[in-house]
């Protein structure tokens, strides 16, 4: 996946959680649950659609590394090379 | 046999927790005693028409704009829509006391304005305990408080202590004539700051559509299916043994079931034997549309008191009707199908050990039954209105009933008196969510199921 595509299924799954949610504005260097207004639970719901659409393991220590649309890319690129 | 995941009890926090398992897991499998699922919120038939048990009204209403709130939480969470439940606010529900009563709706500054007109010295006093309430975070661990004395420290007057507290306890108290004070602020933000409401459909209607979500994502519901006990080596299930004998093993698993009742199935004895167990009795009485001319039009609960001093405790008799609370679930907004039958519902403090005692003579017992039966609808008459001569079928549950049908324990709807928030009882992989896990009602005892398994198991794969 390059990082477009990445970014793109990030975007696909919180659309998926909540389909209200506006992304015209969203600055990719800013937490994605502070724009998006998103709560914990949510924000779950990203890591097990992950988990489920493409078998990662994300452990719970990491979270913090995808709390922006930028940080996730960094995070994700090299799990998802190959995908 | 083998599950991944095996939630013990088809109750709606039993099903909420198996949604989320088989949302991101294959091998899901919900174990419910009974030929329905429901728990105590579930339905039967009688006289050629469905009656629900338990459900008198749904806290926790919020409208689609408050993301946050605990109900549309939950709809993201089990992927549901708001269509699919339909939405029917009360209309208004009362709290009666012999010298005064409070109204209350889903616009809370009703509630404000009337403790401002009937107890206007105590107004001030009110503001600044909502504001406390506001601040305070109950899902912090914390030990018990008794909401009787933070009440007292920002009201003077017991009168509106009681009153308050009335529906509270009512609607969740498993303590007598208290509850802890982080359930307080749960229940009184659920009840008073976003309000009651009922689906469009029946109890049947939102069982079936959770038995959908739950098919759907693949995961499997076994009825009658009633679990002797749970198999551990020290610190870890390995499993559980059916009634029938049947073993299967599994790698998590949830209990809805209670405190007590999931610990003597893991062969341990009850956490306080010696607690006493809050249980009601509950009549419904179907009744014609002639019935509509004298029964109030624009009430949806009401919650009485005929003494000044509210008592909320086991009685000394089979049932004591000082208290209690009255349902009229045909006034909420908009509900056509509620017209068309015609229902009053009344709840009552009542003793397991008479009823229990009294069940030793079947004959005893039936006709406890029905004099209990009539004698509700003479005590609430005074209150709502006559109504007697319009019944056209009725009905009645003692706490045996209840414990019957729901396994709980003494009939005790609200569970232990103690609560474990954090749904851990020392075991690696066993998560026990539900009505002893601390969330109250129908939202509550979902979103538990939710966040119990949020928590235990999908965050920690």
């Amino acid at each position: 996946m390059t990082r477009n595509d990445i970014k793109d299924l990030i975007l696909e799954i919180i659309e998926d959680i909540d389909d209200e949610a506006e992304f015209d504005n969203l600055d990719p260097d800013q937490p994605l649950r502070d724009q998006l207004d998103l709560d914990s639970m949510d924000f779950l719901d990203i890591v097990m659609e992950l988990r489920k659409r493409h078998k990662l393991q994300i452990p719970e220590e990491d979270y913090p590394q995808l709390a922006t649309l930028n940080s996730c890319t960094n995070y994700l690129e090299p799990l998802l090379k190959e995908a | 046999m083998q599950a991944s995941f095996v939630v013990i009890g088809g109750g709606l926090s039993g099903l909420a927790a198996a949604i989320r398992l088989a949302r991101y897991n294959e091998n899901v499998l919900v174990l419910e005693r009974h030929s329905r699922v429901g728990g105590l919120n579930s339905y039967y038939y009688r006289n050629n028409r469905l009656f629900e048990t338990g459900l008198h009204a749904i806290t926790n209403y919020a409208d689609k704009a408050a993301k946050h709130a605990p109900l549309n939480k939950l709809l993201r969470q089990l992927k549901i829509s708001r269509d699919e439940i339909g939405f029917h606010q009360q209309i208004s529900s009362e709290i009666k006391f012999p010298e005064t009563s409070l109204l209350f709706s889903n616009e809370f500054d009703e509630l404000q304005q009337q403790i401002k007109d009937k107890f206007p010295a105590e107004s001030d006093n009110f503001q600044r305990l909502v504001r406390y309430i506001d601040e305070a975070d109950p899902f912090r661990e914390q030990e018990y408080r008794s909401t009787r004395t933070v009440l007292s420290s920002f009201l003077d007057d017991r009168l509106l202590v009681n009153m308050l507290l009335c529906p509270v306890l009512y609607y969740g108290s498993s303590w007598e004539n208290d509850i802890d004070f982080k359930q307080f602020v749960i229940m009184f933000r659920s009840l008073y700051q976003e309000g009651l409401f009922r689906p469009a459909g029946t109890i049947k209607n939102l069982l079936d559509l959770l038995v959908g979500k739950l098919n759907h994502y693949g995961g499997t519901l076994k009825l009658g299916t009633g679990v002797r006990n749970i198999i551990s080596q020290g610190e870890k299930i390995i499993g559980v043994t059916l009634e029938s004998g049947e073993k299967i093993l599994c790698k998590h698993l949830v209990s809805t079931i209670g405190l007590d009742e999931t610990r003597l199935l893991l062969g341990r004895k009850k956490d306080n034997p010696d607690d006493r167990r809050l249980s009601f009795v509950e009549s419904i009485f179907q009744v014609d549309r002639q019935a509509l001319n004298t029964l109030p039009g624009d009430r949806t609960c009401i919650f009485y008191s005929k003494k000044e001093d509210f008592r909320f405790e086991q009685p000394e008799i089979p049932v004591c009707y000082d208290s209690g609370v009255i349902s009229l679930p045909f006034n909420f907004q908009d509900l056509q199908s509620g017209k068309d039958s015609i229902e009053v519902r009344t709840t009552h403090l009542a003793n397991y050990q008479q009823w229990f005692k009294a069940a030793e003579d079947s004959t005893k017992y039936d006709e406890m039954k029905s004099t209990h039966g009539l004698r509700a609808c003479t005590e609430v008459e005074p209150i709502i209105g006559g109504f007697s001569d319009h019944i056209v079928f009725s009905d009645f549950f003692t706490p045996l009933t209840v414990e019957r049908f729901t396994g709980k324990h003494g009939g005790a709807i609200y569970g232990s008196p103690r609560k474990v928030s954090d749904g851990s009882i020392g075991y690696d992989n066993l998560v026990l969510a539900g009505t002893d896990q601390g969330f109250l009602g129908i939202i509550g005892s979902m979103l538990s199921g939710v966040s119990m398994v949020n928590k235990h198991i999908l965050s920690k794969l």
